[in-house]
């Protein structure tokens, strides 16, 4: 043996987590399923998750980076209205064009800075930070809209409109294309570029990264300013769905979003966590509102199963943690103690 | 050229000066190391050993006197020209992150990148698995792929040395490389300074525990308050003399006179020529 079943639980040990949140999203698919055969076998099922799902999605891969590096950003759904707002108000001015969403994405820009400002330059905890800029941006919305929403079907026809949330081949939602490409670009960054190395040492160890020269400070900035812009452009992508602005926006996702980051199985503790987990995190939080709301489950109950989804797999993630360290030290041990004699 | 202009060591400090606030932690301290040496800082607590080291390698800025590094002389010193000049430092503070593999520990905060920053995977994994051969890890048991946290706190300062190594160190300093260490780990890490010696780099050893630096030392360094107050060659010392020395020391700030003889502050280092 040896070789082969090494290899083989070695890759086992490094994908363990991403199996298990895919292994997790199709038995739910199955048992839905099972209770439901009408409904998961009509494709207008498939169709309603793929275009409702991106809006958690989106904000939650880009706060996969802002938990692995050991902090929590609750703005985002504000700053997915506020984004809102802003392209809605250019576009009544303007026209649907490129500039709205450019405009509505700087907007992103400017809030993750700021959020980013706060919790490296302020010395704020991230917790405590974001929960203020929660409640600023979302005082911004309300001022600025006077609590109006604002219409914007209008611009069904426009290109830029079907290109961000029309129905490719009458089906297939593009915003779910979106989130697969947003998805891969943010994988790509995280795993194959410096900068992901560097937001993985901010979250397992700020001190030693700061040693050996990685400036943690401007790391943070950067991955607030990402997940301002992705929240931006979750907004947009929200608002373009039902073709209205309303000042109410995002206010859904913040739960949600955070429960798809820890469903995927990134680590709350920082350093640890995957984009592959977050995004099937995600599709399976979707999953279990729709094969609830199929098998005949009141909507009332949906805010009660996530709340215990959530907390179930952090409980999950912190006996994992502690078994992984039981059984680490007892390996390390047995290494260094010569095997007794036979 | 007077011999204030020059130095023949590795590293040396001449009259170096830091202050915090109130308190002198490094007063006139003139150290140095060879190339090719093994020295081990030795003192209590709080004598300054890591200030200095710290002073050195750029992490403080001193408040008066002169750092040498291979000829060249500094007033004061940033970490990354420390780095430059191959004077590199395992800080007393495990700078591993623990959930990371261990061939992104050693190239921390220096990745092999190309132009556009994208990581040069296979290339970083390669080069850490020349180095665990090179330095007689258990290569069956660790592989660069493998996370820090599962490694044993020798194998542990086992990576910050390869990480020195890697990046051409000519000097490693080890800042209380043992502290917490059990028995047969810290085995495992005189091992590794020994390598560092067959290699032809210069190591300083910081520690309080005398016994863990006596094997692997060419030299002693004694620091007391802020002062080198004795500096002796191994081969006119035995352990229990080393030992006496510092209780000694810390009793009266002085040395005992019967080493007054050897000792070797203020004078010329002459290594032994082989």
């Amino acid at each position: 043996m040896g070789r082969i079943s090494d290899a083989f639980s070695l890759v086992w040990y490094r994908y363990r987590i991403q199996v298990a949140v895919f292994v997790l999203f199709l038995a739910l698919w199955a048992l839905f399923f099972a209770l439901n055969p009408f409904a998961f076998t009509r494709p207008f099922t498939y169709t309603s998750l793929m275009s409702t799902m991106p809006f958690t999605i989106v904000p939650a891969l880009s706060l996969t980076y802002v938990i692995i590096c050991a902090e929590i950003d609750l703005s985002f759904p504000s700053v997915m209205a506020w984004a809102s707002w802003v392209l809605a108000t250019s576009w009544t001015h303007f026209g649907p064009n490129l500039l709205g969403v450019i405009l509505a994405l700087l907007a992103g820009l400017v809030a993750g800075f700021l959020n980013g400002l706060l919790v490296t330059k302020a010395r704020i905890p991230s917790m405590i930070a974001t929960l203020g800029t929660l409640f600023f941006w979302r005082g911004v919305v309300m001022v600025c809209s006077q609590g109006f929403g604002i219409p914007l079907f209008m611009y069904r026809d426009a290109l830029l409109f079907k290109l961000l949330v029309g129905r490719i081949g009458g089906f297939f939602p593009a915003q779910m294309i979106w989130t697969i490409v947003l998805a891969i670009i943010l994988w790509v960054f995280l795993n194959r570029h410096k900068f992901g190395a560097h937001v993985y040492f901010t979250g397992d160890n700020r001190t030693a990264a700061q040693m050996m020269g990685i400036n943690t400070d401007k790391i943070l900035i950067g991955v607030f300013m990402i997940h301002g812009v992705v929240s931006a452009f979750a907004g947009i992508l929200a608002t373009l769905e039902v073709a209205t602005f309303w000042p109410s926006l995002g206010e859904a996702y913040l739960m949600k979003s955070i429960a798809a980051v820890v469903v995927g199985g990134t680590s709350i503790f920082g350093g640890s966590g995957t984009i592959f987990g977050t995004f099937f995190g995600g599709l399976t939080l979707g999953l279990i509102e729709l094969g609830l709301l199929a098998a005949g489950v009141a909507g009332f109950w949906i805010n009660l199963v996530y709340g215990v989804v959530i907390t179930v797999a952090l409980m999950i993630q912190v006996l994992i943690r502690e078994t992984e360290i039981k059984r680490e030290a007892r390996e390390i041990l047995s290494k260094e103690l010569p095997s007794p004699k036979s | 050229m007077s011999i204030e202009d020059r130095s023949e060591y590795l590293v040396e400090t001449r009259n170096l000066i830091k202050r915090f606030g109130d308190v002198i932690a490094l007063r006139n301290v003139n150290f140095r190391v060879g190339y090719n040496e093994v020295v081990g800082l030795v003192g209590d607590n709080g004598a300054g050993k890591s200030t200095l080291v710290k002073t050195i390698t750029g992490t403080y800025a001193p408040d008066g006197g002169e750092i040498w590094i291979k000829g060249r002389r500094f007033k004061r010193i940033t970490p990354k020209i420390a780095k430059a000049l191959g004077v590199e430092i395992v800080h007393q503070e495990r700078t591993i992150a623990e959930n990371q593999p261990i061939w992104r520990n050693i190239f921390m905060g220096r990745e092999l990148t190309n132009s556009l920053g994208f990581l040069k995977i296979r290339e970083m994994e390669e080069a850490t698995m020349k180095l665990i051969k090179e330095m007689g890890f258990k290569s069956e048991i660790i592989y660069p792929g493998k996370l820090a946290r599962t490694l044993s706190g020798g194998y542990k300062q086992g990576v910050q040395i390869a990480r020195a190594l890697y990046f051409k160190a000519d000097l490693v300093i080890l800042d209380e490389p043992t502290i917490q260490l059990s028995l047969s780990e810290v085995n495992r890490v005189l091992e590794f300074v020994k390598d560092l010696k067959k290699r032809g780099k210069s190591c300083v050893f910081i520690t309080h525990n005398i016994y863990h630096v006596y094997p692997v030392a060419d030299r002693f360094a004694i620091m007391d308050r802020g002062r080198i107050v004795a500096e002796f060659w191994k081969s006119d010392l035995s352990i229990e003399d080393l030992s006496n020395i510092l209780v000694t020391i810390a009793r009266t700030g002085t040395i005992p006179v019967e080493y007054r003889e050897i000792n070797l502050v203020s004078r010329p280092l002459e290594y032994a020529s082989s």
